[in-house]
C-alpha cells in the first residue's frame, strides 16, 4: 500500500487534497446516471480496488444484458468515500459502490448502502463466508456483499531469518523476544512496526485477543474501545514501543517504505491481500518474503482477526438493484472474475466465496513467494476469524482520533492505552449527535 | 422599539392642502428613496451571504435526521433542542481545538502587532532607505493567496523535501518544523509573513495623520527618537492598534487554510486541529450536519463575544485615560 513519492507527487497530492472535496461533489452528474436502453442495462461501478478494471472488462465480455461502466475512484480515505457521500447527496450515486467493512455501519445508517436483504440469493449467501457477511449484516439485514475477507497474516523476510538463524514465531510472547533479540544481533533492524497510522492494524490485534470495540446486541450502540482484551494488547505494545524493540512510524509513508525496502524491517503485519500490493511496490524483493500464520496468544485456541477486506453495496440511486445484484454476484463468486483480478498481477485478495479458493491457488503467481502456497495458509487463517466482530457508525471519525493519538505515541507523548481511551471521547458526541441510542459498558 | 416610538412624533400626517409641507415631503420621499436604492445591495448581501447562512445553521443545530435505536431503520427530521450543543460541548477534540487556537491566538496577536507597529515606526522614522521598495515587500507576502502562502511553507517545512531542513542537516542541525511543539509556532511564523506588511502599511497610514507639530515638539522638548516613537507616536495611533488586534483575532479564531494543508504532511496536525476543521470534518467526513452546525454557531457566539470583549475593554481603558488626562 504504501507508496514511493517523489517531491513532484507530494507536491501535486498537497494541492490536489483540498480541491478534491470541491471537485468530486460537482463531477458525479455524468458517469453517475445508469442509462437502459431496451437490450441493455448500464450500471456505473466505483471501485479503488486493483485489477477492477480487468474484472469489468471480463464482466462486460462475457455478458449482453447488464454492461458495466467503470470508474477508478481514489481509495476511501483518500477522498473516496467524501466522493461517494457527496455523490449520494446529490442523488446521482454510482449503482454499485466498494465499501470496505469498516465503513459498511456509517453508509448503511446513512441510507447510501441500500438495503438487499430481499436481493441476496440464498445460493450466494451459502457461498460466503458467514463471518465475513456478518460484518455487512445488522438486525437481519444485509446492506452490502462482502468481496474478500482478510485474515491477518505475519509477512517476514525469509532470508534474513535464516541468516541470523531466527524462528519464525507463533505466540505473541515469542515474538516479543524475537523483536528483542532482533534489536541485540542487528541494532539498526527491528522485527517489525507500530504503524502509527494504524487503527486498522491495532483493531485486527484486538479482535483477536478477545475485544469487542461495539456491541449492537442489545438494541443500542455499545462503544468499548479500552476493554480489557485492547488494553491487554496496548499494553503488549507499549512495552515493545517503550524499549526501542520495534520502530513506532506512520506505515503509509516514505519512512516505512525504505524501512521495509531497505530490510530494516523483518516483518509486516497485515492482510492477505497485502502479499499482492508487496509484490507490485517492491519487485526487487522477490523471493525473499514468506508469510505465516499470524502468532497466537493461546495456540490451543487459534484466532485471527481480519485486516482490509471489501463489500459491494448497492446504493439508494440505483434504478437496476437486479442488475446491479447480477454483476456484484458474479464479481464475488464466479472464477473467472477472480482469476481476472490476479490478472492484473498485483492483488492476492482471499474471496470470501471459499470455493473459489481453488482457483486463486492456481491463478496466483507464487514465484514472488518462493513457490510457497499462500492461498491454502490463507484459508487455514480464515477459518480462525474470531465470530462477533462490529465495527462502529463512525470508523473514519474513530480511526482519525486514535491514530492522532497514536502518532503522539511515536512522538514520545501518551500511551496507547490513552490513544484507545481518546477514540472513545471523540467517538460518542458523534453517535450522541445522530441520535444513536448508545451505551458505555466496558469489560 | 424606539422607531415605532418615535413614528406619531416625526410622521404626523399634515393636512394635504398646505404646499410647502408637500415640498418637504416629496423631498424627503426622495431622500429615502435614494436611501433606500443605496442600502438595498447592503442588506441584500447582508442576507444573503450573512443572515440566511447563520439561520441555516441555526436551524440545523436544532434539528436532526433521526433513525432510533441502531439507526438502520428510515430517518426522520425531528427536533432535538439542545443535543447536538450537548454533544459538541462535551467533545474533548472540540473543546481541545478551542485550546489550540487560544493558545496560537496568545503567541500570534501580540508578535503580530507588535511586529508590525515597530516596522511601521521604523519606516515613519525616515531610518529606512528606499521606503516605498520596503514597503513594497512587506506588502508582497499579503498579496500571496493564503492556500500558496501554506504550500510554499509546506515546501519549506517538510523533511526530504525542504532546502531549509536540508541546510541545518548539513549544519548538523536537526530540526523539525512539523513536530510536536513546533507545529504551532510554525503555523504563527505562515500567519505573520501573511500579515505582517498588510498590518504594517495600515499602522503606517495611522502615522501619517500624526500632527507633524506634536513630533517638532516632543523633539524640541529633547525626546530622542525611540521614546518619540513610544511614548509620543503610539498613544496617537491607539485606534489603528485596537483595530489591527481586533481583526487578527477574528481572523485568527477562523485558523483553517494553513493547518489544513500542514495535516497532510505532519500528524502532529489532526483533521479536528481548530475548530474550523472540526465544523469541516464533521460536515464532510462524518456526515454529522447538526454537530457542525452547532460547532458554528459557538465559533460564532465565541468570535462575537470576544470581539464584543476587546471593544468594551479598549473603550473603557480610554474613557479612563480620559478622566486621568
Amino acid at each position: 500500500m504504501p507508496g514511493r513519492r517523489s517531491r513532484r507527487s507530494v507536491l501535486a497530492a498537497m494541492t490536489a487534497a483540498p480541491l478534491t472535496g470541491a471537485v468530486s461533489a460537482c463531477s458525479g452528474g455524468g458517469g453517475g446516471r445508469s442509462r437502459s436502453t431496451s437490450k441493455t442495462t448500464r450500471i456505473t461501478f466505483w471501485s479503488a480496488l486493483r485489477g477492477s478494471r480487468e474484472v469489468v472488462d471480463a464482466f462486460n465480455r462475457t455478458h449482453d444484458r447488464v454492461q458495466v461502466d467503470f470508474q477508478q475512484i481514489p481509495a476511501g480515505g483518500q477522498g473516496g468515500y467524501a466522493k461517494l457521500s457527496n455523490a449520494a447527496r446529490a442523488g446521482n450515486a454510482p449503482d454499485v459502490a466498494t465499501i470496505e467493512y469498516p465503513q459498511v455501519p456509517g453508509f448503511a445508517i446513512d441510507g447510501v448502502a441500500r438495503d438487499i436483504t430481499g436481493l441476496l440469493s440464498d445460493a450466494l449467501r451459502a457461498r460466503l463466508l458467514p463471518q465475513a457477511l456478518g460484518l455487512t449484516t445488522f438486525q437481519g439485514r444485509t446492506f452490502s456483499v462482502p468481496l474478500d475477507v482478510e485474515p491477518m497474516v505475519l509477512h517476514y523476510r525469509a532470508d534474513l531469518f535464516e541468516r541470523y538463524g531466527f524462528r519464525v514465531p507463533r505466540t505473541w510472547e515469542e515474538f516479543a523476544e524475537l523483536a528483542a533479540a532482533v534489536r541485540r544481533r542487528a541494532p539498526e533492524r527491528r522485527l517489525a512496526l507500530f504503524p502509527t497510522d494504524g487503527m486498522p492494524h491495532f483493531a485486527a490485534w484486538a479482535w483477536q485477543a478477545g475485544a469487542h470495540w461495539f456491541d449492537t446486541s442489545r438494541g443500542a450502540w455499545n462503544v468499548s474501545l479500552a476493554d480489557a482484551p485492547t488494553r491487554r494488547v496496548a499494553a503488549y505494545w507499549q512495552r515493545l514501543i517503550d524499549r526501542g524493540d520495534v520502530f513506532a512510524n506512520g506505515v503509509e509513508s516514505r519512512q516505512a517504505d525504505a524501512q521495509i525496502g531497505d530490510g530494516l524491517v523483518l516483518t509486516r503485519l497485515s492482510g492477505a491481500w497485502d502479499a499482492g500490493a508487496q509484490m507490485k511496490a517492491r519487485p526487487a524483493q522477490k523471493g525473499r518474503w514468506r508469510i505465516a500464520p499470524l502468532p497466537q496468544w493461546d495456540e490451543k485456541r487459534p484466532y485471527v482477526g481480519t485486516h482490509g477486506g471489501s463489500t459491494f453495496a448497492v446504493t439508494k440511486d440505483c434504478r437496476h438493484p437486479e442488475a446491479a445484484m447480477e454483476f456484484i454476484e458474479w464479481q464475488v463468486s464466479h472464477p473467472d472474475a477472480l482469476r481476472a483480478r490476479l490478472s492484473s498481477g498485483t492483488s492476492s485478495q482471499y474471496p470470501a466465496a471459499s470455493a473459489l479458493v481453488a482457483v486463486g491457488r492456481e491463478a496466483f503467481d507464487r514465484s514472488y513467494y518462493g513457490g510457497q502456497d499462500i492461498y491454502t495458509l490463507f484459508r487455514q487463517e480464515a477459518a480462525k476469524i474470531r465470530d462477533g466482530w462490529v465495527w462502529g457508525p463512525r470508523m473514519s471519525a474513530t480511526q482519525k482520533v486514535m491514530q492522532d493519538a497514536f502518532a503522539r505515541v511515536g512522538a514520545g507523548q501518551g500511551s496507547l492505552v490513552d490513544a484507545v481511551r481518546a477514540a472513545q471521547d471523540g467517538t460518542m458526541p458523534d453517535l450522541r449527535a445522530l441520535g444513536l441510542t448508545t451505551t458505555q459498558h466496558s469489560t | 422599539m424606539t422607531a415605532t416610538t418615535q413614528r406619531p412624533v416625526t410622521a404626523p400626517a399634515p393636512p394635504p392642502a398646505a404646499s410647502a409641507p408637500r415640498a418637504r415631503r416629496t423631498a424627503r420621499r426622495r431622500r429615502l428613496t435614494a436611501c433606500g436604492v443605496l442600502m438595498t445591495p447592503f442588506f441584500a448581501l447582508l442576507a444573503t451571504v450573512f443572515l440566511v447562512p447563520v439561520g441555516t445553521a441555526v436551524y440545523l443545530s436544532f434539528y436532526s435526521d433521526d433513525q432510533p435505536g441502531l439507526g438502520f431503520g428510515p430517518e426522520q427530521t425531528v427536533f432535538v433542542g439542545l443535543r447536538s450543543y450537548a454533544a459538541v460541548l462535551t467533545d474533548p477534540t472540540f473543546l481541545g481545538g478551542l485550546g489550540t487556537v487560544a493558545l496560537y491566538c496568545l503567541v500570534y496577536i501580540p508578535l503580530m502587532v507588535a511586529g508590525a507597529l515597530a516596522l511601521a515606526l521604523l519606516l515613519d522614522s525616515g531610518v529606512v532607505r528606499l521606503r516605498a521598495w520596503a514597503q513594497l515587500g512587506l506588502f508582497l507576502p499579503h498579496a500571496v493567496p493564503g492556500i500558496i502562502a501554506a504550500l510554499i511553507w509546506l515546501y519549506l517545512y517538510t523533511p526530504g523535501i525542504s532546502p531549509v531542513v536540508d541546510l541545518f542537516a548539513r549544519a548538523d542541525i536537526t530540526i523539525d518544523f512539523l513536530g510536536l511543539h513546533t507545529v504551532l509556532p510554525s503555523l504563527v511564523n505562515i500567519a505573520l509573513w501573511s500579515n505582517l506588511g498588510y498590518n504594517t502599511v495600515v499602522f503606517y497610514a495611522a502615522l501619517q495623520a500624526v500632527p507633524r507639530e506634536v513630533i517638532e515638539a516632543a523633539v524640541v522638548d529633547g525626546a530622542g527618537p525611540v521614546r518619540t516613537a513610544l511614548q509620543v507616536k503610539t498613544p496617537l495611533v491607539r485606534a489603528s492598534i485596537v483595530m489591527v488586534a481586533m481583526f487578527t483575532l477574528i481572523w485568527s479564531l477562523q485558523l483553517f487554510t494553513e493547518p489544513m494543508l500542514l495535516s497532510q504532511s505532519s500528524p502532529m496536525i489532526n483533521s479536528r486541529f481548530s475548530p474550523s476543521m472540526y465544523i469541516y470534518d464533521a460536515a464532510f467526513t462524518r456526515n454529522n450536519y447538526s454537530l457542525a452546525a452547532a460547532a458554528s454557531v459557538v465559533l460564532l457566539v465565541c468570535t462575537i463575544a470576544l470581539s464584543y470583549g476587546v471593544t468594551r475593554l479598549t473603550s473603557r481603558t480610554d474613557s479612563a485615560a480620559r478622566e486621568a488626562r
